[in-house]
């Protein structure tokens, strides 16, 4: 029995090194997303999805697993086998901003993973409702500063990407909003059009059809340069805002303990995948930000997390003390 | 350009063989997941989404609306015939659909429903077709405070769904209102009533829930009375209904989808309340209210009815606001977003030939559906005659494999397992089932809103009674209430509690 | 449903607990647990709700209405309760249960027929040979069905 077991073993030795890894992937890659089917993480792994399987030979099946802002998905994936046939696409919620939201959170996202590559950032966009008295960031700031609690603050709920960039914006700004909670960004919009909440930050997908419909007043983009999709829009430092600049990004993780040739065989795929015309053009079309050189890879990601990581949890923490008094 | 040459250029879109092609699958595929218990269209339409890709946005859209109404079309099937809802939108169906069944009627019940739904969803798309930008307008009024009002009158309804006692009726509404409040708090992020399990930090979800309570407990408590089941595969009846079912039926027909289409309009899914709503009215208004939940004809056609017209007037706040009113209608924004069109009020004046080529395509959809359907009822109805031994197991693997797959998480399906085990214990307690189900359901709502409205507020509660919209519905759900009280009042408290 | 059981005066019930003092009892233990488990949540107050203010409302609204329906039951009688049928309780649950504990782990092609064929005997009326055949066959369908036809990325074979 012993000498069996140490057979099976040698032979898993065999099969886990790099003779196994040039074989990788042999089967179809599961790539766990943390949201709902439909949603900017989820189109953004759909689109990068298929070029990945084209370059790998395998197909990638999505497999949307909801909840919890995301971190259900992330601790299914950051318990999977680490053989690089389990990936998740992690965001700005489940890499950077639920330790300071989660407190019961199960994995350690500069610790827990592999990471692969950063895959698209989505811009962060300050819009108002029409009924503002303000046209642009400066007079928007003033106003804010002006009505205190008076303001109405829309998210899309804790844990959200407009939760968390919205909490930012205000401890930046130093105002004290009344935040009007919602269940996503859609019911929150609604509302916003017809004046009854003020203002929120959001993902550039989620906007750039009010935005250029008018029917929302948008006073700035959180990126260092203007997004094509919006050339109009102001970024915050040209606004007159500093310090804001703040992006949904997406990227790709595998579990800790992947082998390294399989990290790097997911992390050239997914390069080559940002190269690919069309997906390029998709993710263009979201407004989204393309990773370029050096901004993509395993290190560069896992630079990225790490200051993520320390950049939202005093702000987070701070916040959610003061609510749940 | 006036509705008509949109509409003509709207059917020159959808009558392209490309598109007619796409719009057939998608109603064949939607019914199919209809049926199928668990695998809704939120999860089909997740999965198809990158077979999409290589489709003209138009044709991708057309195809993927039909998946969702033809899943209207197949979960009342599901419904009628083994007394499982897979959408919120059914479970009045499972009430009266599901006893006609058992009388050997469910040829009729499946007739009535795809009939009802055909002439919902023709009227449902003429009126986007027509009134689709003013409408917008209407539901801009409704706000947090409106919302809840409207939750009120819904709660209202839910003493009418009462098949015996009022007062468990009641009291099983507040448990499904207890029940919703599971899961993170909106404000705060506190976890509710979760006890650490993290598949319940987004609250219970309705198809486990309704899995359980309705298709679970009603196999176990079949197998418990094989006499009451045996009786039911004696005899299968005729397979559609007769002229004049459908004469009895076609005033609930007509009011269904006026109710469900006005509610379909409403941005924060007010859709759901369209078939509880309509079976309120048809069992207010009828002669003898006690032929409700014994299989009463109306009891099918009017929610059937307003079900599919609040499935059609939901495209409005999507295609003309570019908000989605509901998880399909998010999917809906993913796939416009994933084929290069943006969301937005802009759509209709952007992209007509996609606007107009949808509307139109709907209407073809609809008609399809009915030409897939109504041959099917006889299959339907025949599958009953399986001996319930071979029934049951069936339905359970459908039933394990659709859980399962609507999060890809094993804990759904031991959720569903214990809610089973909840529901028998509920039919041995004489507690029914469906008004709990409609307290779940506009108990979440119901209690975002009210918290939204009241920080809206600043915490006057005299808000709901100032705005015109939300006192107007206030003001209704009172009379009804007093309505639904009155004759008991008058007699003797026996009596009182046993409508 | 209910008339059925409440309408038939207890052909079953051996004397047992009134249904309505039983009904009244499954409420209370209900409300106490929510109470229970809602007590360490902030209430806040009418005009700033807590996160604990509805769970721990509704919860004693309901476990009062429960107390009611005990009393009413108590004082004027009513339909007794039957036995549960725990043959039925065992093996359908007890299927669901075992498809779930199989799926990830040993995929649908083991999950789907130990599911049935435990299941089945939940009838009084299975015939186990009958029942073999028809869960491999209503397997083999189902992967057909979920795996190919709609493409759910559901385990077939897990275990290889």
């Amino acid at each position: 029995m012993k000498k069996l077991l140490v057979a099976v073993a040698g032979l898993t030795a065999i099969f886990a090194g790099p003779a196994f890894a040039q074989k990788y992937p042999t089967k179809p890659i599961t790539m766990i997303v943390p949201f709902a089917a439909g949603g900017p993480t989820d189109i953004v792994a759909r689109i990068v999805a298929e070029p990945m399987s084209r370059s790998l030979g395998q197909q990638i099946v999505v497999e949307n697993v909801a909840g919890a802002g995301g971190t259900t998905g992330i601790t299914r994936g950051a318990g999977g086998t680490p053989d690089g046939y389990t990936i998740m696409m992690g965001h700005m919620g489940t890499h950077g901003a639920a330790p300071a939201l989660y407190p019961n959170l199960r994995y350690n996202p500069t610790a827990d993973f592999a990471p692969i590559g950063v895959a698209a950032g989505t811009p962060i966009i300050i819009v108002g409702s029409k009924k503002l008295p303000a046209d642009d960031l400066k007079g928007f700031i003033a106003w804010a500063k002006k009505q205190g609690d008076k303001a109405n603050h829309a998210h899309a709920g804790v844990g959200s990407v407009s939760h968390s960039t919205g909490i930012l914006l205000n401890s930046i700004l130093g105002t004290k909003p009344t935040f009007i909670p919602y269940t996503g960004t859609g019911p929150a919009l609604n509302d916003m059009l017809s004046g009854q909440v003020d203002y929120m930050t959001d993902q550039i997908v989620n906007l750039v059809g009010q935005i250029n419909a008018g029917t929302v007043k948008a006073f700035a983009i959180a990126t260092p340069k203007r997004s094509p999709a919006l050339p109009n829009l102001p970024t915050t430092k040209e606004a007159g805002l500093d310090g804001y600049e703040v992006s949904a990004w997406n990227a790709v993780f595998a579990p800790k303990g992947t082998p390294q040739a399989i990290v790097d065989r997911l992390s050239d795929a997914l390069s080559k995948a940002l190269d690919d015309a069309n997906a390029r053009k998709r993710l263009d079309d979201l407004g989204a930000v393309i990773p370029e050189g050096a901004e993509r890879g395993s290190a560069a990601l896992q630079k990225l997390v790490v200051s993520e990581v320390a950049r939202w949890t005093p702000v987070l923490k701070d916040a959610m003390a003061a609510q749940k008094k | 350009m006036d509705i008509f040459s949109n509409l003509a250029m709207g059917f020159g879109v959808a009558f392209t063989l490309q598109n007619i092609f796409l719009c057939f699958l998608g109603c064949m595929i939607g019914t199919l997941v209809g049926v199928l218990p668990g695998v809704g269209p939120v999860a089909t339409i997740a999965m198809l989404l990158p077979i999409t890709f290589g489709l003209d946005p138009t044709g991708a859209l057309i195809m993927l609306a039909g998946i969702y109404y033809g899943a209207q079309y197949g979960g009342s099937t599901t419904a009628i015939l083994v007394n499982i809802p897979g959408e919120a939108t059914a479970v009045v169906t499972v009430l009266d659909g599901h006893q006609m069944a058992k009388q050997g009627r469910a040829g009729v019940a499946l007739g009535i429903s795809a009939i009802g739904s055909f002439f919902a969803g023709c009227v449902a798309t003429l009126f986007i077709a027509a009134m689709g930008a003013p409408l917008t307008k209407f539901a801009q009024l409704f706000g947090p405070a409106e919302y809840f009002s409207l939750m009120v009158m819904g709660l209202v309804f839910s003493t009418v769904l009462a098949r015996g006692s009022i007062l468990k009726a009641l009291l099983m509404v507040f448990l499904g209102l207890l029940l919703a409040t599971v899961g993170t708090d909106l404000e705060t992020g506190q976890e509710r009533v979760t006890l650490g399990i993290q598949q319940l930090s987004d609250g219970i979800d309705f198809a486990p829930l309704a899995m359980g309570i309705f298709g679970f407990a009603e196999i176990i408590r079949n197998l418990e009375e094989p006499e009451a089941r045996d009786v039911v595969r004696g005899k299968i009846g005729k397979l559609l209904p007769s002229l004049a079912e459908i004469r009895q039926s076609f005033p609930s027909i007509l009011r269904g989808t006026a109710i469900g289409g006005i509610l379909g309009i409403l941005p924060g899914n007010g859709a759901v309340l369209g078939p509880f709503a309509s079976y309120a009215v048809e069992k207010k208004i009828a002669k003898d209210p006690s032929r409700f939940g014994k299989g009463a004809i109306e009891g099918v056609a009017g929610p059937e009815s307003a079900n599919n017209a609040g499935a059609q007037t939901a495209f409005i706040p999507l295609l003309t606001l570019g908000i989605p009113p509901n998880a399909v209608m998010a999917l809906m924004v993913g796939a416009m977003t994933i084929h290069g069109i943006i969301p937005g009020p802009q759509v209709m004046t952007k992209n007509p030939e996609l606007f107009w080529g949808m509307i139109a395509s709907m209407w073809i959809g609809n008609a399809m559906l009915v030409i897939i359907n109504l041959p099917l009822v006889g299959m339907w109805v025949k599958l009953l005659k399986v001996p319930y031994r071979l029934m049951f197991p069936a339905i359970l693997i459908f039933c394990a494999i659709g859980i399962y797959s609507i999060n890809n998480s094993v804990e759904d399906v031991y959720f569903t397992a214990f809610f089973a085990l909840v529901g028998y214990i509920m039919i041995k307690l004489g507690y029914e089932p469906a008004p709990m189900l409609l307290g779940f359901v506009l108990g979440k709502l119901m209690e975002e809103k009210l918290r939204q409205a009241l920080i809206l507020s600043r915490g006057s509660f005299t808000t709901f009674v100032e705005r015109p919209v939300s006192g107007t519905l206030l003001a209704v759900a009172l009379i009804m209430l007093v309505i639904a009280f009155l004759p008991a009042m008058n007699k003797k408290r026996e009596q009182a509690f046993q409508e | 449903m209910s008339e059925q059981i409440s309408g038939e005066p207890d052909k079953k019930s051996g004397g047992g607990l009134l249904q309505d003092v039983g009904a009244g009892l499954f409420l209370i233990l209900i409300s106490l647990f929510f109470i229970w488990q809602a007590w360490s949540l902030p209430l806040g107050s009418l005009r700033a709700m807590g996160p604990g203010m509805l769970p721990m409302s509704i919860a004693v609204i309901m476990g009062i209405g429960g107390a009611i329906l005990m009393t009413i039951a108590l004082v004027s009688g009513g339909p007794r309760l039957t036995r549960p049928h725990v043959r039925g309780l065992f093996f359908v649950l007890g299927g669901l249960i075992l498809f779930g504990l199989t799926v990830r782990w040993l995929g649908l092609i083991v999950a789907g027929p130990l599911a049935m064929i435990f299941g089945s005997f939940a009838s009084e009326e299975v015939r186990p040979v009958e029942a073999v055949i028809f869960a491999v066959v209503m397997t083999a369908f189902c992967i057909g069905l979920f795996k190919y036809a709609l493409g759910l990325p559901i385990p077939i074979v897990a275990f290889m």
